[in-house]
């Protein structure tokens, strides 16, 4: 078994600091990591965080905003942010939008807050307009650092977030090869949500190159019932540890956090073009506008080419996008015969005994 | 002293129940009890009464199920109410269908195949409605006894519309009812139909399979299972104990 141990993101922030360089706090989902990197900013993803007193954020929003932005604006309102140079806010759903909108109206933080406007579709014309926001925030990020890259600084950027990209997608690859527990192998694919690139690279690669298990270990898909898990974000993470005593693995994933954040390469000479090509290259997301027919034969292939036996769609409640189309998507499923089920849960709870039953018997179920 | 091969207990948010079986899988003894807040001593005492029952020293398996499952250290397995349920409904009524079990915490509709598999279900387990506890909040409010329930509701053909599906709404629903004169028989019988339409729901997200079966301790109530029949148009069966189902099934699943 792995005893891998990552550097946790408070150290990762000083270090980065202690050399001059700038801290992003970045809302989910899709952003140009390279970019910030090519101004020195290291961007730190903020997902809730979970497991925190919520009540500040919800006095500035509606009953019905998800747990993930109610505990980022707490969080933020907590002084637990102050750490950030900037605030970064992609315009993932309304609720992050009016997040952004928020922050900037009134709440407004003392480090600037940066909007990014996300396309929902994959045409020339989507391609044109994201690349076009990557400028504007060129432009911002500039203001604020007084640095102006020039493009090759921001294709060696590139170059360096699509090696550690590479890694990734081959760590969700060669997932059932290695040694580690569930838990221990989703804590390394989100550790990318903090990491620089290249200590990514460096944990990754010593990895997938060190901890390769002969024969069968306990997240083997031979011992345990192989599942899709999709949705926003495995939290809390301890559904990994319940999974496993239910004798159940998580083969592939579609999480917006993990598995729809593999992007692959880029191929424009114009760094910006080349940011934009990648996310909207990347699989299908419901926050990026994927229609369900795209969605659905990414779910189907992921089945197919896995060997899963069903899907566990695992949703942070109130979450309009994913939640909007699940009925929909769910019945293209069952056309397919392709079992699945809904869990439904807020940041701040535990994984609850209703959530462990439904889940305990859907893996039955497929057992 | 009964001849039992396996132990099945069902530990459930409002009752607990313990079922031996024989060596063909015959529910041979059972005993059920309100559920108490101390699990493990409430189990521990049920084990010791099962063991005296039984002929034989030998060990013999104990499957758990029900919410309180984990907490039963004894069991040899435990597994879900839903596959429990499923396999006491199908051993005992020899067919697969459509089984609604109304439980005190939650309600399920599973469908089961001819060979008695679970094939697809859907579980209320978010709040009240939907579940005995719902049924239960109103016998309190409305003073009446929880088995007059159904009796009560079938008394009338009269009935009043409760458009709240949330539990404590429903109770402020009733209230103001009852503060405006409505007859008890007809709220109850409106407050019976609330329930089962969203049980009818949960049926369509699963897709109905006759026969129709019902399992739980809220299928002894007369009302559920002849409005279940009113709003799918289907014939509702019933196991002889349907409260018993999932530590029948548990204790199947141990042999």
């Amino acid at each position: 078994m792995s005893t891998l141990a990552l550097p946790r993101r408070s150290e990762i922030i000083r270090a980065h600091q202690a050399h001059g360089g700038r801290i992003a706090a970045v809302l989910p989902i899709h952003y140009p990591r390279a970019l910030l990197r090519a101004f020195d900013i290291l961007p730190v993803e903020v997902w809730g965080p979970p497991r925190i007193d919520p009540s500040p954020g919800a006095a500035h929003l509606q009953p019905y905003v998800c747990s993930l932005v109610r505990n980022a604006l707490a969080f933020l309102l907590a002084g637990e942010l102050d750490v950030a140079d900037v605030v970064i806010v992609p315009h993932t759903c309304d609720s992050l939008q009016g997040f952004a909108s928020i922050l900037v109206d009134f709440i407004q933080p003392k480090q600037p807050v940066l909007p990014i406007y996300l396309p929902r579709g994959n045409r020339p014309s989507d391609l044109e307009f994201l690349a076009n926001e990557f400028r504007a925030l060129y432009r911002a990020l500039a203001a604020i650092t007084h640095c102006t890259p020039a493009d090759a600084e921001l294709l060696a950027s590139n170059a360096r977030e699509e090696h550690a990209d590479d890694l990734l997608a081959e760590l969700h690859r060669r997932r059932n090869e290695l040694a580690m527990t569930q838990l221990e192998l989703y804590r390394l694919i989100r550790s990318r949500e903090y990491l620089p690139a290249e200590m990514f690279i460096e944990i990754v690669g010593a990895t997938l190159h060190g901890y390769s298990a002969q024969g069968d270990h306990p997240g083997s898909p031979r011992q345990n019932v192989p599942i899709i898990l999709s949705g926003i974000v495995p939290e809390p993470m301890v559904i990994f540890d319940a999974l496993a005593e239910m004798r159940a693995v998580v083969i592939a994933d579609d999480l917006a956090s993990c598995g729809r954040r593999l992007y692959p390469r880029g191929t424009s000479a114009d760094p910006f073009v080349r940011m934009a090509e990648r996310i909207l290259n990347a699989p299908p997301d419901s926050t990026r506008g994927g229609a369900i027919p795209e969605r659905l034969e990414h779910l189907a292939r992921l089945v197919a080419t896995t060997n899963a036996k069903g899907i566990v769609f695992y949703d942070v409640k109130f979450c309009e996008p994913e939640l909007f189309y699940l009925p929909t998507l769910r019945q293209g499923l069952q056309a397919r015969h392709i079992p699945s089920t809904v869990i439904e849960f807020d940041l701040n709870d535990a994984f609850s005994q209703q959530a462990r039953t439904r889940v305990e018997a859907f893996i039955e179920m497929l057992g | 002293m009964t001849d039992i091969r396996a132990l099945g207990i069902d530990v459930g948010s409002t009752t607990v129940k313990i079922v031996g079986v024989d060596a063909a899988g015959n529910l041979a003894w059972h005993l059920l009890e309100p559920a108490e807040p101390r699990v493990e001593d409430q189990v521990t005492r049920l084990l010791d009464i099962a063991d005296r029952e039984k002929s034989s020293d030998a060990k013999i398996p104990l499957v758990a199920t029900g919410y309180g499952r984990g907490l039963v250290l004894q069991a040899t397995r435990r597994v879900t109410e839903i596959t429990c349920h499923a396999r006491g409904v199908y051993r005992e009524l020899r067919h697969g269908g459509t089984l609604v079990d109304i439980g005190g915490q939650d309600s399920k509709v599973i469908a089961i195949d001819p060979q008695g598999d679970v094939l697809d279900f859907a579980m209320n387990d978010k709040c009240a409605a939907g579940t005995g506890r719902f049924i239960e909040n109103t016998a309190r409010r409305m003073h009446v006894p929880l088995e007059q329930m159904g009796p009560v509701a079938l008394a009338t053909t009269a009935e009043v519309l409760i458009s709240s599906t949330c539990t404590v709404f429903a109770e402020s629903e009733v209230i103001s009812l009852v503060a405006h004169g409505a007859a008890v028989e007809a709220i109850l019988r409106g407050l019976h139909r609330s329930l089962i339409k969203r049980i009818v729901a949960m049926i369509r997200t699963v897709g109905l399979v006759s026969p129709l079966m019902l399992s739980g301790g809220v299928a002894q109530n007369p009302a559920i299972r002849k409005m279940l029949e009113e709003e799918t148009g289907a014939p509702v069966i019933l196991p002889q104990h349907p409260q018993l189902m999932g530590a029948y099934g548990a204790a199947l699943m141990g042999l």
